[in-house]
């Protein structure tokens, strides 16, 4: 377990560590000059701003040197500050990560409980007309761009029935992007619970829990249900990352103020320190989540636990 | 005279005493795409109070399928009970609810089963699987149960039991897991325990030791023992009576010392270690053979007439064309061959 652990943080630490040398580099990899491209919008730049800017970037000095004082940099949690406004990154990126977080994990939770029943009943039904209903309609969820489901929603709840804001980020706020999110990735759970539990449901020990006569609903929970949630919570994991990358499109479609609507916006205005530092924010939090699954999954399966 | 001796001897069961389990002209059938196959036609037979009963055949006989069918467990929806019906102690269990049939799960039949590594939840803790039966049937709080399955686990001589309540199924030997399966299974002192096989996946010294133990287990709580296994050392070694099945059927049937002595059936002597290779009926230096040539027909080509005719050495035209009646051939000892006369002769 310990050295499990070890290994584990190790190929975060190295993620990271690339994650960086790639985030350092990719202002070189528009062709032109950097400066310029980022200042195009505005106007009324002088020259002498512009080379200002240009030092202050060090984009001039060799590239390892480069990269080695944007490392020394971000290890001391400067990630620079924005191009207008001059407004430190890390503290911007912190104050929206909040809200991108509680949209995901918001969305996760809709999607497990929505894909952990259908999933589970389309399995305990398989081969009836239940089953084929259930994973139909997660077909078509899987299918669904989130964009597309999140214009529905926002169509039909926000503005014909007026349920909920259109845009803002309040809890009412929240719903309409959390089930965006959630339902396109509930139809993803749904499809790998229902063969996690087929497989599960034609076990040996599942036919032992009935020969003690035990309740079908306590075998149906404890036995079943728990030895299939190893695999699923991998999945969920997988899921969360998804739904950070997902964020960002839901962000934008639903005004929610998250870092993915952040990134959108920084994007647009060619905002690089901040395009730079939503990059590896987002890459420490996937490896922080996947370690985190890591850890569940050992816990769940006391096989590799020991 | 023997035989008299015989059935009154301690710890065997007489021929009077209360019939528990009934299997009456069982047949179960499994439903695929490429058609319906009877695994198991027509069984039945009687256990009796304190009885071992064995039913022994190669494997695909149909003796998991006979036990499944008895719990009610056979695999949803592929499996169903044809025909027939199977009485525990007087109740048709055909009839009984689903609710019903759990109360007589783990109380009134209980089983174990050959692969106690996969048999039990590798993702929960031993004592959790012991534990759960006991409170359900025995309406006993955790801590009294947890009492009740050390008690258990002492029983089958498990090492420190307090201290193995909490490992994981993983972490037990095969030999070790079987005994949880046994103790588990004895729990809720159920009024008959059929076992599949449960030496099958254990090695020699281990295999004595968990017989043993089924013996003890038999004797100090009284349960009859559905003892389903292809070796006819385990039969020699634990049965009171044995069922010889073959292809879905019984074959051959009687004590064990009578089968043993004079098997009535080719098949029963080809499961002992001496019967003639096809062909070579007769033939002087033929009985060491251990292996009965050919293999068991598959359910949707079988032979017609008697079912054992491509494999028996003594097969005539008549086997190949008509299908022998089970019937008493000797006192208390059936079979189903047209030719159990010259397989006297030929077996001494
Ligand atoms: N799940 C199943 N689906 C289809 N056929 C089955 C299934 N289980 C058993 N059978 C059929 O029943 C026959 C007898 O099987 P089984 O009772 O397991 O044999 P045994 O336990 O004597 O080795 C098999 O050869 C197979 O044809
Ligand atoms: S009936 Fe014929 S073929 Fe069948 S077991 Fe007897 S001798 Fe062999
Ligand atoms: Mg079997």
């Amino acid at each position: 377990m310990a050295r499990f652990l070890v290994h584990r943080l190790f190929a975060a630490v190295l993620t990271i560590f690339v994650t960086t040398i790639a985030v350092s580099m990719l202002i070189h990899l528009v062709p032109g000059d950097p400066v310029q491209i980022m200042y195009a919008q505005s106007q009324g730049t002088t020259p002498e701003e512009l080379d200002a800017v240009r030092e202050r970037l060090g984009l001039d000095r060799p590239l390892v040197e480069q990269y080695i004082s944007y490392l020394g940099r971000t290890l001391r949690g400067d990630l620079g500050v924005t191009i207008r406004g001059e407004q430190p990154v890390l503290e911007l990126l912190l104050a929206r990560l909040p809200n991108t977080l509680i949209l995901a994990a918001s969305a996760l939770f809709i999607a497990s409980i929505i894909g952990l029943s259908f999933g589970f009943v389309a399995a305990y039904k398989r081969g009836t007309w239940l089953d084929t209903t259930l994973m139909t309609t997660a077909i078509l969820g899987v299918s669904m761009p989130h964009f597309w489901l999140g214009l529905i929603l926002l169509f039909y709840f926000a503005v014909q029935l007026g349920w909920f804001p259109v845009a803002g980020s309040g809890f009412p706020n929240l719903v309409l992007p959390a089930m965006t999110l959630g339902l396109t990735n509930a139809a993803i759970i749904a499809r790998l619970t229902r063969s996690s539990m087929i497989d599960i449901f034609d076990q040996d020990f599942v036919r032992t829990a009935h020969a003690k006569g035990l309740p079908k609903a306590v075998v149906l929970y404890r036995h079943a249900l728990r030895a299939g949630l190893v695999p699923i919570v991998t999945m969920m994991g997988l899921q969360f990352t998804y739904m950070m990358g997902g964020a960002i499109v839901v962000e934008n479609v639903f005004g929610w103020n998250g870092v993915g609507r952040m990134a959108i916006q920084a994007i647009f205005q060619r905002d690089y320190p901040l395009i730079q530092g939503f990059i590896l924010m987002f890459a420490i939090v996937v490896v922080l989540v996947s370690i985190m699954m890591d850890v569940v999954y050992v816990l769940l399966d006391p096989r590799i636990r020991h | 005279m023997t035989d008299t001796i015989l059935q009154t001897a301690p710890g065997k069961t007489s021929d009077t005493a209360e019939i528990v389990l009934s299997v009456q002209n069982l047949s179960t059938e499994f439903h695929s795409k490429k058609g319906i196959v009877r695994a198991v036609d027509g069984m039945s037979f009687d256990l009796r109070k304190r009885e071992i009963l064995a039913i022994v055949g190669e494997s695909g006989s149909g003796k998991s399928v006979t036990s499944l069918s008895i719990m009610g467990l056979l695999p949803h929806p592929a499996g169903r009970i044809a025909d027939g019906r199977v009485l525990f102690e007087g109740r048709d269990l055909g009839q009984l609810s689903d609710r019903d049939m759990r109360k007589i799960r783990g109380t009134g039949l209980a089983m174990i089963f050959q692969e106690p590594l996969t048999s039990l939840n590798p993702v929960l803790p031993i004592g959790r699987q012991m534990t759960e039966g006991i409170m359900q049937h025995l309406g006993l709080g955790l801590a009294e149960a947890r009492e009740r399955a050390i008690e258990m686990m002492r029983s089958v001589s498990i090492p420190a039991p307090e201290a193995r309540l909490k490992d994981f199924p993983h972490q037990y030997s095969g030999g070790m897991l079987q005994r949880i399966m046994i103790a588990i299974a004895m729990s809720c002192d159920p009024r008959i325990l059929i076992a599949d096989e449960p030496t099958t996946a254990l090695d020699v010294t281990i295999q004595a030791q968990i017989l043993d133990l089924m013996r003890t287990l038999r004797d100090r709580t009284g349960a009859s023992i559905v003892l389903i296994t292809h070796d006819m050392g385990v039969v020699a070694e634990l049965a009171d009576r044995v069922i010889v099945m073959y292809c879905g059927r019984k074959v051959e049937e009687g004590l064990v010392e009578k089968v043993f002595h004079r098997p009535r059936h080719p098949y029963t002597l080809g499961l002992l270690g001496s019967l003639p290779i096809l062909g070579q009926a007769g033939a002087v230096g033929d009985t060491e053979l251990t292996e009965i040539p050919g293999v068991v027909p598959s359910l949707d080509a079988l032979p017609p007439g008697c079912r054992f005719s491509e494999r028996c050495g003594f097969a005539t035209d008549r086997c190949r064309a008509e299908d022998p009646p089970f019937e008493e051939a000797a006192p208390g000892h059936f079979t189903a061959c047209w030719h159990s006369d010259q397989l006297e002769r030929a077996a001494r």
